[in-house]
């Protein structure tokens, strides 16, 4: 444990003069997911998308139960979720966004509710260079108090430059490649990224061994919640 | 530089679908992801039936390896039964999901309860 925290000073140190990643424990961040208001089940609400692709949603909804299943949550049925909001004419979170939670509670049995934000779902193309971006805010908040439980901010960044370094190779490389670039995989690993925050959920082996991970970026925890952003 | 975006997408895609392999959690979800992609983008019988017959995949590979359905895959499944007038095996499925996840319970019944409280 000693010579853990020498190292961890010493990487500080190294740190000073570039911009620190304040890093938290999961039970520092995350207090109330290690009492007995962690929930066992997760209701995905329709993603309030604040891209301008239109389908992002429903491509995000492909991804977004896996990564919570595993990590030990119960997650509902997406596609039938998503199907039961529709024919209520709910497509966008910003719809429940304001209703208290108890009402997932009441109509669907959750213990929880999580809240999706698409803040980047792009392409960007600008000639010799290109990536595709995906941004999302994840806040979960509980059922019974409305209480944020997990929240966090992550983007990722796919570079699809050409690199060869001929200009006109790379030229075509880079329309191609931004071109052909895929946002699933993409936000599959934006979900991946932000979970390793999470605490892990009942049906996963190491539920409630985890709270002394020292894997929350306190910065992005915040910015979930930070409505200015 | 393509190549190196390939093997990026390749290694998303394989995390996400999970391959052959079970996850941490004792979850095998087979091509669930590519499946439901293909009925999502494009949605058809064709692209339903296909996305339907990897839930019944997964409902068997998980039942040879004495592994827990995934959540929601057996509810997905009866859904798609119960739409297609299938009623007995669609509340299977339900049945299921709801022995394995009991937090499901509240949620599958009202699914199967019509508005008027007459049990289908």
């Amino acid at each position: 444990m000693d010579a853990r925290i020498l190292i961890s000073a010493l990487v500080l140190l190294g740190m000073t003069g570039c911009s620190s990643v304040q890093m938290g424990t999961k039970r520092d961040a995350y207090p109330l997911m290690y009492t007995d208001k962690k929930p066992v089940s997760m209701l995905v609400v329709p993603a309030i998308n604040e891209s301008t692709a239109a389908d992002a949603g429903d491509l995000l909804n492909v991804t977004v139960a896996q990564p919570f299943a595993d990590h030990g949550y119960y997650v509902f049925p997406v596609p039938i979720v998503a199907e039961i909001f529709k024919r209520e004419g709910i497509v966008e979170g910003t719809q429940v966004k304001g209703l208290p939670t108890s009402v997932f509670k009441k109509n669907f049995g959750a213990d929880s509710v999580l809240f999706i934000t698409i803040e980047n779902w792009d392409k960007n193309y600008m000639v010799v260079a290109g990536n595709i971006t995906v941004g999302i805010e994840y806040v979960l908040l509980s059922t019974e108090t409305n209480e944020v439980l997990w929240s966090y901010d992550q983007k990722v960044v796919v570079d699809t430059s050409g690199s060869s370094g001929n200009i006109l190779v790379d030229l075509v490389a880079t329309a191609i490649n931004t071109a052909v670039a895929q946002y699933v995989p993409v936000a599959a690993q934006v979900h991946a990224t932000a979970i390793q925050s999470m605490p892990f959920g009942k049906y996963h082996p190491q539920s409630g061994a985890d709270g002394e991970s020292r894997s929350v970026n306190l910065a992005a925890k915040d910015a979930a919640l930070d409505p200015t952003k | 530089m393509n190549r190196a975006i390939t093997i990026f997408v390749l290694a998303a895609l394989i995390a996400l679908t999970g391959c052959q392999t079970v996850t941490p959690a004792g979850y095998y979800w087979g091509n669930y992801s590519k499946t439901l992609y293909a009925y999502t983008k494009a949605p058809s019988d064709e692209t339903l039936a296909q996305h339907s017959a990897e839930l019944e995949r997964i409902i068997e590979v998980s039942k040879d390896k004495n592994l827990r359905t995934p959540p929601g895959i057996h509810a997905e499944l009866g859904y798609i039964k119960a739409r297609r007038g299938e009623n007995a095996l669609a509340m299977a499925h339900y049945e299921s999901e709801m022995q394995q996840y009991p937090e499901s319970r509240l949620f599958l019944e009202r699914l199967t309860t019509p508005a008027d409280g007459t049990k289908r």
